[in-house]
């Protein structure tokens, strides 16, 4: 190993051990650090000239304003680490999503009662970030976006909130290790050329009855509470003097089986990929499906409860 | 940087534009007196364009204008009459710049560069003005550009107001810790010498008298030194303050030398040790000791009671009893002078200075030469000779005026002596050492200030540029130099009281000056009160150098130790970051938790480690459902206690006509609940 991923490897340590992954976190004296920036640099060299100045022209106001301007510097740093002392930062919910795509996550910002910050900025580095104030509301609720390469559970790095407000001569930042976790679904990628991975059940011939369908009549049935009057059986009603209810069922004439064995594909990604791309194409067309994958079935059904069943399954194949 | 990687946008808003221009206003109009003043509307002419090019009615310059816009301000400057490399230029161009950038701010650095030059422009503004107004507006200005930076930080527009009091706060809490450094920080000398500037022009005595330069002054009530003495006052009548020696006539003006020497020639020339200035003293009478502030002159000359003795401060002892500052003053600067004003001084007197104190123009002023030779005949002595010219003063009817007639460039002792008789201290002296000379006496002029007046609040002598005077210096055998006056034989009132009352008739007591507080009687209190506290800033804050630094910490912490400064400076930091993390709520616990909260985030641990957790979306309802579901052995309990958490949390008016009391039996029951849930587990 060579010294730099050494010393990477113990940095990581020393943050792990510094911020444990929570739900939320309220950064304190333990959690905030402070660097001065360019500006600071910046000032320094102006307050180089100006003690110059001073002592070129023996004039004690300019030693006056270069040493203001020097105490200028050194109270900026408790000005901003207090704009970020007892921010807490808490992680609300996180959004799947597919390969390649961004992931969001939901994190509130809030401080207490009384306290204003402002110009504090939450997010990863080059992925996203926003700059929230907290001035006549205590909290903000943010969503911040994060790339994902592949699919999986995805846990986002430590987020980084930083500020440099109020003069901009320092800069105090922190970071939050959030349990927070996306399932990334595969890139949906269809494969034109392949079997389609599609079989049909065998009881497909006769259809499936699914009950309470609305299109052919299959009987009647006693009157519930709710039923609709349109479908209430007038001739049973005239008979029995009890009201009984038509009911109908829809024929699914075919049940589409979305199976791992069938295709024709090498490679699971690819695999995965086309599964997940028909998943996408049957739910657009309210499709009835199922999926069969290695070690998992899923009965046929419909709805996005349903496709995010299946789009799971496909993201945690053989991730434990 | 950390920043790499979180591209902010780092563009100044409008507003952040607003309180740039307003900053660059704050910090430009000082300067605008000492400055050529036509940079204030380049500013105003660049914001205005940039502000037009923010609300998009117009496009941002491009660079062939902007160069020319450049040159055009550099090729004003060179043409408003400003020495090349003089302090005047550099704060104009710094100025100009500053004006121009306002054109180009777009990104938050650029603004960074503005407010940079702001400071730095304040301290400019420091050199050319120094009184307590200066400071206080220097304070202002730095509010406003502390101001700025915050402005330019936020990315929506806050209230002016609020920014303006946060900017204040952190200033003013600067202050404690500024002075930890203003007082304790090491002061070095000047690393190189500075050009001497135009508009921070001499002022005070010249070092030559042609009469008519002390008539000028005299015009002035500007403040030349002030002294507090040690003990008694002394006279108002022997309050010569001595500046310096005019040896060399050349018929119309007086000089110190016959040609104009530079600093570094007359140091050369004059500077003595203490030893060497001791042999020549003859040690008489008592010692006085005073301290002495000079303002700022830009020249090196020092005023004080002959012969100083003694010094503390930076300056030398001259051949001619005198002490000279090691550099120009351009600062206030104080100094702890001993004098001995009964001492006789060169009883023995060295050839060069006995030539130096007979010299003569070759011709002219004939008839005042015959005079003298006249009357030296008739006199038995020296000294009877010396009474003989004053009492021709006192006798014929000369006149005290600061309105003389002019005298023309030839044979003007003679036209003094025998035509006009109207003159002032210069035309006395002069008149007086020619006719000393003319008769073999050595005699010198000695220009200075006499008198001063008392600030009863403050206990110190303000000495005034219209008290300047010049007197004269003869030497006599066994008695040195002597001080004679002749202006006194004339007017005894210059000396006794001041210049106001020996021109009281003629009214010319600071001609011109309509405005000028000293000539308004009832005004006398409050001039005293404001005299004494420009005193004090004077006394502690402008003359604080290496060696009041030296004296002052001495007085404090007894014998200067590096370890003991260093101690006292490491506690007032503490003191200070204590103070300021108390102050700012850094100390501060973070605020407790409401106890219902307390019980409720408890609640959910407890059913964490059973297996139950709830997501941070979840509102307790959600959650009791969920709960309910998972443990429904204890459905109940959850139910009514995560009901009863609601009520807490969300029905506060429930509460507030039934008063605390039952918020105090509700969080009661609520931990009841709590309690058998926990048990029931």
């Amino acid at each position: 190993m060579s010294s730099k991923q050494y010393r990477q490897s113990l940095r990581e340590k020393w943050l792990a051990e510094r911020f444990p992954n929570t739900k939320e976190i309220t950064l304190g004296l333990k959690r905030i650090f402070v660097m001065p920036t360019m500006t600071s640099a910046a000032l320094l060299l102006a307050l180089f000239v100006l003690l110059l100045m001073a002592i070129n022209f023996q004039s004690s106001l300019i030693y006056g304003l270069a040493f203001w301007l020097l105490a200028l510097i050194i109270i900026s740093v408790f000005f901003t680490y207090r704009n970020l002392s007892e921010v807490t930062v808490r992680a609300i919910q996180a959004s799947s999503c597919f390969a390649g795509e961004k992931a969001v996550f939901e994190l509130e910002i809030s401080c207490p009662e009384g306290q204003k910050k402002s110009a504090i900025s939450v997010g990863w580095k080059f992925q996203d970030f926003t700059t929230i104030d907290l001035l006549n509301k205590n909290s903000v609720s943010i969503k911040l976006s994060h790339e994902t390469l592949k699919r999986g559970i995805f846990k986002p790095k430590r987020v980084s909130i930083f500020t440099t407000f109020p003069i901009g001569l320092v800069v105090a930042w922190s970071y939050a290790s959030l349990e927070m976790q996306s399932i990334v679904y595969p890139t949906p990628l269809l494969q034109e050329s392949s079997e389609d991975g599609l079989s049909l059940a065998e009881d497909a011939e006769q259809g499936k009855e699914i009950i309470r369908g609305s299109t052919d009549f299959s009987g009647v049935r006693q009157y519930q509470v709710g039923d609709s009057p349109k479908h209430i059986h007038w001739p049973s009603y005239a008979k029995t003097g009890e009201a009984y209810t038509k009911t109908f069922v829809d024929y699914a004439n075919q049940d589409l089986w979305l199976e791992w064995d069938s295709l024709a594909l090498k490679g699971i990604e690819t695999k995965l990929s086309h599964l997940c791309a028909k998943v996408l194409q049957y739910h657009q067309d309210h499709q009835i499906y199922g999926l069969k994958i290695p070690g998992k079935t899923i009965q046929p059904s419909s709805g996005e409860a349903h496709k995010t069943i299946c789009l799971t399954a496909l993201a945690l194949y053989g991730i434990s | 940087m950390f920043n790499k990687g979180f591209p902010q946008d780092k563009q100044v808003t409008y507003a952040g534009m607003l309180w740039l221009l307003a900053a660059q206003l704050v910090v430009m109009a000082p300067l605008a007196f000492y400055l050529p003043v036509w940079i204030l509307p380049v500013l105003l002419f660049s914001a205005a364009w940039r502000i037009r090019v923010m609300k998009g009615h117009l496009e941002q310059p491009r660079i062939i204008i902007k160069l020319f816009v450049a040159v055009l301000g550099i090729a004003a400057l060179s043409i408003s009459g400003l020495k090349l490399i003089s302090l005047d230029m550099m704060a104009s161009l710094l100025m100009l710049g500053f004006a121009y950038k306002t054109l180009e701010v777009i990104q938050r650095r650029d603004a960074m560069v503005v407010l940079l030059t702001g400071f730095l422009l304040i301290g400019v503004s420091f050199l050319y003005s120094q009184s307590i107004l200066s400071a206080l507006y220097g304070i202002f200005a730095l509010i406003v550009l502390a101001g700025t930076m915050i402005a330019i930080q936020q990315s929506k527009s806050h209230s002016i107001l609020a920014t303006l009091r946060s900017a204040s706060l952190m200033v003013l809490l600067c202050l404690p810790l500024m002075l930890v450094f203003f007082i304790f920080s090491p002061r070095f000398s000047p690393l190189w010498t500075i050009p001497l500037e135009a508009s921070q022009g001499k002022t005070g005595i010249s070092d030559s008298m042609t009469p008519g330069d002390i008539a000028k002054l005299s015009k002035s009530d500007e403040l030349a030194f002030t002294v507090t003495f040690e003990g008694e006052l002394p006279k108002q009548n022997e309050l010569y303050w001595r500046g310096l020696v005019l040896q060399y006539f050349d018929g119309k003006t007086w000089t110190p030398f016959s040609n104009k020497l530079e600093f570094n020639d007359i140091k050369r020339q004059l500077k003595i040790s203490r030893s060497e200035l001791r042999k020549r003293l003859v040690k008489k009478g008592y010692g006085k000791k005073y301290e002495v502030i000079y303002e700022k002159t830009a020249q090196p000359w020092l005023f004080a009671l002959s012969p100083v003795v003694d010094i503390r401060g930076n300056a030398f002892f001259t051949t001619d009893f005198r002490i000279i500052a090691e550099r120009n003053i351009l600062e206030p600067m104080m100094m702890t002078v001993v004098s001995y004003p009964e001492t006789l001084r060169d009883v023995i007197l060295p050839d060069a200075t006995r030539q130096l104190a007979l010299q003569l123009p070759p011709e002219g002023n004939n008839k005042s030469r015959k005079l003298a030779k006249e009357l030296l005949k008739q006199s038995s002595s020296k000294q009877e000779y010396i009474n003989t010219i004053l009492n021709r003063y006192t006798q014929q009817d000369f006149y005290y005026t600061l309105r003389p007639p002019v005298l023309g460039e030839r044979d003007t002792i003679d036209k003094f002596l025998f035509k006009s008789k109207k003159g002032f201290c210069a035309h006395y002296a002069g008149s007086f050492v020619f006719m000393m000379r003319a008769a073999g006496i050595p005699a010198r002029i000695v220009t200075g200030y006499q008198g001063g007046t008392l600030n009863e609040k403050g206990k110190f002598l303000s000495i005034r540029q219209y008290d300047a005077h010049a007197w004269t210096e003869v030497w006599l055998e066994n008695q040195g130099w002597i001080r004679i006056d002749p202006t006194a034989s004339v007017a005894p009132d210059r000396v006794e009281k001041n210049l106001e009352a020996a021109v009281e008739k003629e009214g010319s007591f600071l001609e011109g000056k309509v405005f000028s507080m000293a000539k308004y009687k009832w005004l006398n209190s409050l001039k005293n009160k404001l005299d004494s506290t420009q005193y004090a800033w004077r006394r502690f804050v402008l003359s604080y150098d290496n060696e009041t630094q030296k004296s002052l910490l001495k007085r404090l912490f007894g014998e200067i130790t590096v370890h003991k400064i260093a101690t006292v400076v490491g506690a007032f930091f503490v003191v200070i970051i204590l103070f300021w993390s108390i102050f700012l709520g850094l100390g501060r616990k973070s605020a407790k938790e409401a106890q219902e909260h307390q019980i409720y985030r408890r609640f959910c641990a407890l059913l964490a480690k059973h297996g139950v957790n709830r997501e941070p979306s979840q509102t307790p309802q959600t959650f009791s459902q969920y709960a309910s579901k998972q443990l429904p052995q204890l459905a109940g309990d959850i139910n009514s206690f995560s009901q009863l958490y609601s009520e807490l949390c969300y029905n506060p008016e429930k509460q507030s006509n039934s008063r605390e009391n039952n918020s105090l039996k509700n969080i009661k029951a609520l931990k009841i609940l709590f309690k058998t849930i926990k048990k029931k587990l």
